[in-house]
């Protein structure tokens, strides 16, 4: 039992860490907000597009959908870092993480958000039509406000999924948290920093997971 | 003197794939004229309204509207559907928008007003209908009647030559159903060329200027209500009418 | 120069025994980890559904848990730190454990969902013709619940497939680190190129079903 205190929740060793660990959490949040901004703005533009009835508008969306939900994120990651630099595009660390992480929640955000617009009753379309509006203007002033509140709980966890993986910016040697965590760990010889890198993690997304149960439930209740 | 037709159609045909739902109907509706279209589920009505519009395509035949081709393929279909207005079963309410603004979305994007101009007109509508006290209601917040009349007003604020009803009563419980009537006749009184599918036989009879009696995607018999009603020709019109008691 | 940068058929030919034993630790990943993650994420949910305030409690911190933590530093966390308690789990192990651990989490909560949904109905009428609640859950409510989501498991499932990937950070030569490994030894980027065209081919149908069940209808 006292070993487990020394090497997992050893207070010393958790405090000298903690300043360069809060570097490394600061990045780690940077990397999140980065990825949601371009993720969910990406994908909403893409079901916005994707609402237009041209075949080669929804074609290369669907196609890029579906590319970007089947690879795993830390090859498209691995792919931008190590594989672009040969075409002539090189990205650093940073961005190499944050484009692969964006292009994958954008694919994401853009089958909530598609979700949501396909629920949407016929009536409201052809309501819109019959006075005359623009399909642009219809889009967004009678469809996407209530898709949007529609698609929010699924998009949740999208972006608790995809954010998540800036811990994978550790393996391109991004200086986040994770990258602290460990580093920190091997030059002491005990774990203490990882436990502490987990508990600052879970600070960042247990808010974010709350959040998530408080919509289904509120969701359930409110039918 | 007889001035030009609002609606002219000629052979209007409609098929769903191999099905054809509408076999060549022609209409013409005078300015002014309330027409009625009745007919059974399936007899190809609410696609001949709805044709009329083009939310629904059809297949062949041509529309014109004062003149103007609805139908043809260069057609400004976003300038004709704003002198056509259209009432649906379902209400089709914005449900995130107020009354108010329900109204006032196409007449600023689609005929450009201002905001000002926009809710003037608006609120005026509302009271036409009656309901000028819930522009800022949601249409959660108002009855089935309530709605169909907020629809009808958003219809009307652009100012329409021909106003279209599918079927406007029927998803309403019957005690809402007379303030919708109600204003219906209203819009007669006005003068409003009207084209309306409908159960409500009484009604038909006290305000169409012409009945339509539809079956399997033609017209089987038109005329007066009155003539219809007592000495209806054809056999679907009687059958149809026949259960039918007065009132 | 573009072609013969990123598909080097030669470089392929070269590496190709190393990729395959990468693609089938892969797959061994994968057939180990999915069905202990279903299995072990369906008892919680039975046990959450059995159990009172408490036993439920314990379901939600102990899923919450595991769904605020990202995989990797889990997986970091098992493989660097226990071997300080003695514990030496190998990188497989280690991956499963963490995957199982992650994975199992997220399927719990699915199946917990799909059963909270089922009309409490069926549950008395298991109950009205002296069924256990054990006997309930099992025979009537169970089944019901797992067939009303399969979209979310089969998505599941999904994530945990490509999540095997991860693994390549604790130098377990899954397909990712051998793809890297190859690449290293060609000096060119084809390998990658190769594996991530083999995750998108093997991949895209399924994630093309996961769309579509999500959506809940059967047309584009």
């Amino acid at each position: 039992m006292e070993q487990i205190q020394y090497y997992y929740f050893n207070l010393p060793i958790m405090r000298d860490a903690l300043p360069t660990m809060l570097h490394g959490l600061g990045l780690t949040v940077l990397m999140a907000l980065t990825t949601v901004a371009m993720g969910v703005g990406a994908g909403l533009l893409l079901a916005i597009l994707r609402s237009y009835p041209s075949r080669w508008i929804r074609w290369p969306i669907i196609c890029f959908v579906d590319v970007f939900r089947s690879l795993p994120q830390l090859v498209i990651i691995i792919l931008i870092y190590f594989a672009l630099p040969y075409a002539g595009i090189e990205f650093s660390p940073f961005w190499s993480t944050v484009l692969g992480l964006s292009l994958v929640l954008a694919a994401f955000a853009q089958e909530s958000f598609w979700a949501g617009i396909t629920a949407t009753p016929r009536g409201q379309w052809e309501a819109a039509t019959a006075t005359g509006l623009s399909h642009t203007a219809t889009v967004l002033f009678v469809i996407l406000p209530p898709a949007i509140k529609t698609s929010i709980p699924s998009l949740t966890n999208r972006i608790i999924a995809v954010t998540k993986g800036t811990a994978l910016g550790s393996a391109v040697a991004v200086q986040e948290l994770l990258a602290h965590a460990q580093s920190i760990q091997s030059v002491v010889a005990n774990p203490s920093p990882l436990t502490l890198g987990a508990l600052l993690y879970m600070a960042i997304f247990a808010p974010m997971v709350a959040f998530s149960r408080w919509l289904e439930w509120r969701y359930r209740w409110s039918r | 003197m007889t001035s030009a037709p609002v609606l002219q159609i000629s052979d209007l045909r409609k098929s769903f794939g191999s099905e054809e739902v509408l076999k060549g109907v022609n209409l013409t509706v005078q300015r002014g004229e309330v027409v009625v279209l009745l007919g059974s589920s399936g007899s190809g009505k609410s696609t001949f309204l709805r044709c009329i519009n083009r939310l629904e395509e059809p297949t062949s035949g041509s529309i014109t509207l004062n003149g103007n081709s609805v139908t043809a393929s260069n057609a400004n279909l976003r300038t004709l559907r704003k002198q056509i207005g259209m009432v649906f079963q379902s209400f089709n309410l914005y449900p995130h928008l107020t009354a108010l603004k329900n109204i006032t979305l196409a007449l600023r994007l689609s005929l450009g007003q201002t905001r000002q101009a926009a809710e003037e007109q608006a609120k005026h509508m509302l009271a036409q209908v009656g309901l000028a006290e819930k522009a800022h209601a949601h249409p959660s917040e108002l009855s089935g009647g309530q709605q169909q009349r907020v629809a009808i007003a958003r219809a009307l604020a652009l100012e329409p030559q021909v106003m279209l009803f599918d079927e406007p009563t029927s998803a309403l419980d019957p005690e809402l159903v007379g303030s919708v009537l109600e204003v219906i006749r209203l819009l007669r009184q006005r003068h409003m060329t009207m084209v309306i599918v409908t159960h409500e036989l009484g009604f038909a009879r006290e305000a169409a200027d012409r009945i339509i009696m539809m079956d399997k995607g033609e017209i089987v018999e038109e005329g007066p209500p009155e003539q219809l009603f007592t000495a209806p020709k054809h056999p679907r019109t009687r059958e149809f009418l026949k259960h039918f008691t007065g009132r | 120069m573009f072609l013969e940068n990123f598909f080097d058929i030669n470089a392929i030919i070269y590496t190709y025994p190393l990729l395959l034993d990468g693609f089938l630790l892969t797959v061994k990943l994968v057939a180990v980890i999915v069905p202990a993650g279903i299995a072990l994420g369906t008892i919680l949910a039975l046990i959450y559904a059995l159990g009172g305030w408490f036993t439920k409690a314990g379901f939600i911190l102990y899923v919450d848990t595991f769904r605020s933590l990202p995989p990797l530093v889990l997986l970091v966390f098992i493989f660097y730190g226990l071997p300080f308690l003695g514990i030496q789990l190998g990188s497989f192990a280690s991956a499963v454990l963490a995957l199982v651990l992650n994975g199992s989490s997220y399927y719990a909560e699915i199946v917990r969902a799909g059963i909270v949904a089922i009309p409490k109905g069926q549950w008395d009428a298991g109950r009205a013709t002296g069924l256990t609640r054990f006997q309930t859950i099992v025979y009537i409510v169970l089944p019901q619940a797992v067939r009303n989501v399969v979209g979310p498991l089969l998505g599941n499932t999904l994530e945990l497939t490509k999540a095997t990937s991860i693994c390549s950070v604790v130098a377990l030569p899954e397909f990712l680190r051998t793809a890297q490994i190859a690449q290293s030894h060609v000096y060119n980027p084809t390998p990658l190129v190769f594996v991530a065209l083999v995750y998108l081919i093997l991949l895209w149908p399924l994630a093309r079903l996961v769309s579509r069940l999500e959506r809940g209808i059967a047309t584009h």
